[in-house]
């Protein structure tokens, strides 16, 4: 395992044995995964800034093989000056970018040094919630396309943000509830300190005129936090209460709107106790609650951008010999268009002329070019990469493979909302109870006693606060989600780790999910009437021939052994590779190209012969070699319980070999997307809850119609952004751990849940008997928030499991 | 006591003002980012990136 154990400097993904990059950092020579990242790391070395390997607490991205022609494909931008972001006053425009891989402060710092030493860029803004950036700039003195390759020369990924009205006002959105916090902060010092006084007052004497000139100033500070900070609840309480179902937040405006108006009653008629401090106090802790959980779920939309950037805006069409740029939008049927090297295909069609690379990666999650040659099918989104071709369109761009995708997509998150109102309907239960007590508290003291009639009502509409209840979930998962994070596991949607726990059945893809999507040896057969040689003279041989080669199937013949000087001649060819080893001329590749004539159907295993002048020598059976640690994994989930059944587009002889492997008896080959789904539904009819495991496009609306997803590392953007788990490590051991971290936090959230319980049936029955003055009661809601986010805090400090070599910690050492 | 009748107003006053000028750093972007910016005392070096080739053509020409 050791000398497996070497991690890229860059990216801390594991380097390949064939690799020997190296570069030098702070004295050492570091061992590095890629060109791409040795050219980052390089260049991030060189300007001085190795500050940022010290100081990043995630690994970098590793740079994706597309960034390379960026400036060239980002120069159609430079003229268009809509696309230069919001004109300043000042002759200067705001830019703002969607960029991949902002992981964490070490990034945000890395790219703002990057910019802002340039000439042209005045400030640069760098949000790692959202991964956004932010620039000023001067276009008459920086292209577009220099920003672009700058981000991209660094290792991050920039994008036009498509969906840019929406994600502006996201980030409104995040600064008015951080103004509405502010202002009820600020709003609750000043009155919490004229209500000591007023207190003081009551308990020691306080002359007339103070203390009404003490609640006059409360008043007039308790207004306009009352109108600015609390209006938020109004208008939440109304739409559900439009909607003809009580929300969390009708009790809450009901109490606010008492409190403040009975406060100003008697307050004008002279009479009587004000409470505007339980109302400002109410409102703070409320609009602190409110903001937290509005950060987790803006950082979770992060993700949920991939579609809309997938397709280019614009094609260039060819028409009677000349070409124009036209919408991508407005392609049809039987059009011709012109796609060059680095650019995106605008629509799904057919190569007419032309021969290239495609990168299919943000659809099948498969990063290794496809090779495309006039009659092959090329899909809208995937990049060409290395020749200009031309493409007659097959389809309207809203039937394109992507487009439908989008649309199944909606469909099975529809479908899933169905769970996610279950527990909308027991907080409405829970909320109406409150109202309830609340009522007859009002009327008892009605009967009773018309003094204690508010106090003792507004008590028990503060104290019974959903606050503890409604923070025990998000204050739990969010404490699980950073520890999750630091195993490598990234939490998307925060409901999915309460799910996980009811999880019985875990359906898995088998390619690039099971198997880590490169070929190795899984069986050799030697030719009985060649006794020379033997199985490992036959492999050595094999990893000679394919020292150079860049084929996929070369990664099966990694070797540390394979020596450059004893190997010659050697000719790539398309089915095959030929060269000199030792001076006898072999051939490796398939049965064609080595001459042998196969006599058995292999189905989709691939099988590779190595022959030479004299006949075949042995026979290599391929298979995807499995991920690290796939089948304890599956053993150990297996002992939790779990039914584990492996779903698969391939052959049956390929899903069965990967079965075998990984102790997986329930399997089904040759599935299609839309059986998948079917198959999925039919699961969930029974009565399981299943954790769907993916990784590509095809996936996506699988993963979204499961209870709960999850991708593994290298899976499509778009699988990634419909999953609520997605992990970055390259081994299954995770998915135990993620297990485990479920079950804690089920459990911190039930010691939650039960606390508020408790709380409440201890608290109400006091303030309902008018023992309980408002403002203890706001303090009592307080305190038991505090518990329970506390509680919850232990979540984040439980012991990781012991991964020697893939924990991030260990990487930049 | 009668000095409150002058203090409280100046304190809502100063209060107001508070406010003002919190709601202006807030709208110009200043807490966008409260992460990368306690780094650069950290981080930052003198040093800058070595200028880029085809900066230095592009600033000749103007």
């Amino acid at each position: 395992m050791t000398e497996n154990a070497r991690l890229c400097f860059h990216c801390g993904e594991p380097v390949p044995s064939t690799c020997n990059l190296s570069i030098e950092a702070e004295g050492q020579m570091q061992p590095v995964c890629c060109s791409g990242c040795e050219a980052v790391a390089n260049l991030i070395l060189q300007s001085g800034q190795s500050r940022y390997y010290q100081f990043r607490t995630e690994n970098a991205p590793k740079p994706a093989e597309e960034n390379v022609g960026i400036e060239e494909s980002w120069q159609r931008f430079d003229e268009r000056h809509s696309l230069w972001g919001t004109p300043l006053k000042d002759g200067r425009f705001e830019l703002l970018l969607q960029v991949e891989g902002i992981r964490c402060a070490a990034c945000a710092w890395l790219i703002r040094s990057q910019l802002e030493a340039r000439s042209g860029i005045d400030q640069v803004q760098v949000d790692v919630a959202t991964g956004f950036v932010r620039i000023n700039w001067q276009p008459d003195k920086l292209r577009l396309s220099k920003i672009a390759a700058i981000l991209a020369g660094v290792g991050y990924r920039p994008h036009l943000p498509l969906a840019g009205a929406e994600s502006m006002g996201r980030q409104e959105e995040r600064r008015n509830a951080l103004k509405r916090l502010s202002v009820a902060g600020l709003g609750m010092m000043q009155v919490m300190m004229y209500a000591v006084a007023l207190y003081a007052g009551d308990a020691m004497g306080i002359s007339e005129a103070s203390e009404r000139f003490l609640q006059w100033v409360s008043l007039i500070v308790t207004a306009p936090v009352l109108l600015y900070s609390g209006r938020v609840f109004y208008t939440s309480a109304w739409r559900s209460l439009s909607n003809r179902r009580v929300g969390m937040d009708v009790p809450v405006a009901l109490a606010i709107s008492i409190a403040f108006i009975m406060s100003c009653i008697n307050f004008f008629t002279g009479n009587g106790h004000v409470y505007f401090d339980s109302v400002v106090m109410f409102i703070f802790f409320l609009s602190l609650g409110r903001y937290a959980e509005l950060i987790i779920r803006h950082r979770n939309l992060q993700t949920g951008l991939a579609l809309a950037r997938l397709l280019p805006e614009w094609a260039e069409l060819i028409k009677g010999g000349k070409t124009e740029q036209v919408p991508a939008t407005d392609l049809r049927i039987a059009d011709l268009v012109r796609v060059r090297a680095g650019q995106t295909f605008p629509a799904d069609g057919l190569v007419t002329s032309g021969l290239t690379e495609v990168n299919e990666a943000l659809l099948t999650g498969e990063s290794r070019p496809v090779v495309k040659q006039p009659g092959d099918k090329v899909i809208a989104g995937s990049i060409n990469q290395s020749q200009t071709v031309e493409v007659k369109v097959s389809k309207d761009p809203d039937d394109s493979t992507v487009s439908v995708m989008g649309r199944m997509l909606l469909k099975s998150q529809t479908h899933r909302s169905r769970y996610a109102r279950l527990s909308e309907r027991y907080a409405g239960w829970f909320v109406a109870v409150v109202l309830s007590i609340a009522g007859l508290t009002a009327l008892w003291w009605l009967l009773h006693d018309t003094s204690m009639l508010f106090p003792a009502t507004l008590a028990v509409l503060v104290i019974s606060c959903p606050c503890a209840l409604s923070l025990a979930t998000p204050a739990a998962i969010a404490s699980s989600s950073r520890a999750l994070l630091e195993q490598g596991v990234l939490l998307t949607k925060s409901a999915a780790l309460e799910a996980l726990s009811g999880v019985d059945t875990i359906v898995f893809d088998k390619t690039g999910t099971l198997t880590s999507g490169s070929p190795s040896v899984v069986n050799t057969v030697m030719n009985p009437d060649r006794d020379k040689y033997d199985e490992e003279a036959a492999f050595y041989i094999a990893t000679q021939l394919e020292l150079d080669s860049s084929h996929p199937v070369a990664n099966a013949f990694n070797s540390t052994e394979a020596k450059r000087e004893t190997v010659s001649a050697v000719v790539n060819h398309d089915n095959g590779v030929e060269g000199r080893v030792d001076d006898i001329h072999y051939r490796l590749g398939n049965a064609d190209f080595t001459g042998v004539k196969v006599t058995e159907l292999t189905g989709n295993l691939g099988r590779v012969w190595l022959a030479d002048e004299f006949g075949w020598i042995a026979r290599f059976d391929l298979d995807d070699g499995l991920r690290d640690a796939a089948a304890e994994t599956m053993s150990a989930l297996r002992a939790r319980g779990m039914e584990l059944i492996i779903l698969s587009g391939d052959y049956d002889n390929a899903v069965a070999s990967v079965a075998e492997r990984t102790g997986i008896t329930n399997w089904h080959a040759g599935q299609s997307p839309k059986m998948k789904m079917e198959f999925i539904e039919s699961l969930q009819e029974q009565g399981k809850t299943v954790l769907m495991v993916g990784d590509g496009i095809n996936d996506a609306p699988v993963l979204s119609m499961a209870n709960v997803s999850m991708t593994v590392s290298g899976a499509s953007e778009l699988a990634n952004s419909t999953a609520d788990f997605i992990m970055t490590g390259n081994s299954l051991k995770h998915l135990e751990y993620v297990f485990k971290t479920s079950d804690d936090t089920h459990t911190v959230i039930r010691q939650n849940l039960l606390w508020a319980l408790v709380y409440n049936l201890l608290a109400v029955p006091f303030a309902a008997a008018g023992m309980i003055v408002p403002w203890m009661a706001a303090l009592g809601m307080s305190l038991s928030s505090l518990l329970v986010v506390l509680n919850s805090g232990r979540l984040a400090r439980r012991k990781p499991v012991q991964t020697p070599h893939l924990h991030s910690g260990e990487v930049t050492q | 006591m009668s000095m409150l009748y002058v203090l409280i107003p100046l304190a809502i006053m100063l209060l107001a003002l508070a406010v003002w000028a919190l709601l202006w750093a807030i709208k110009t972007g200043q807490f966008d980012d409260l992460e990368s910016h306690g780094w650069s005392v950290v981080l930052d070096d003198d040093q800058k990136p070595p200028p880029m080739d085809e900066e230095n053509t592009e600033n000749t020409e103007k």
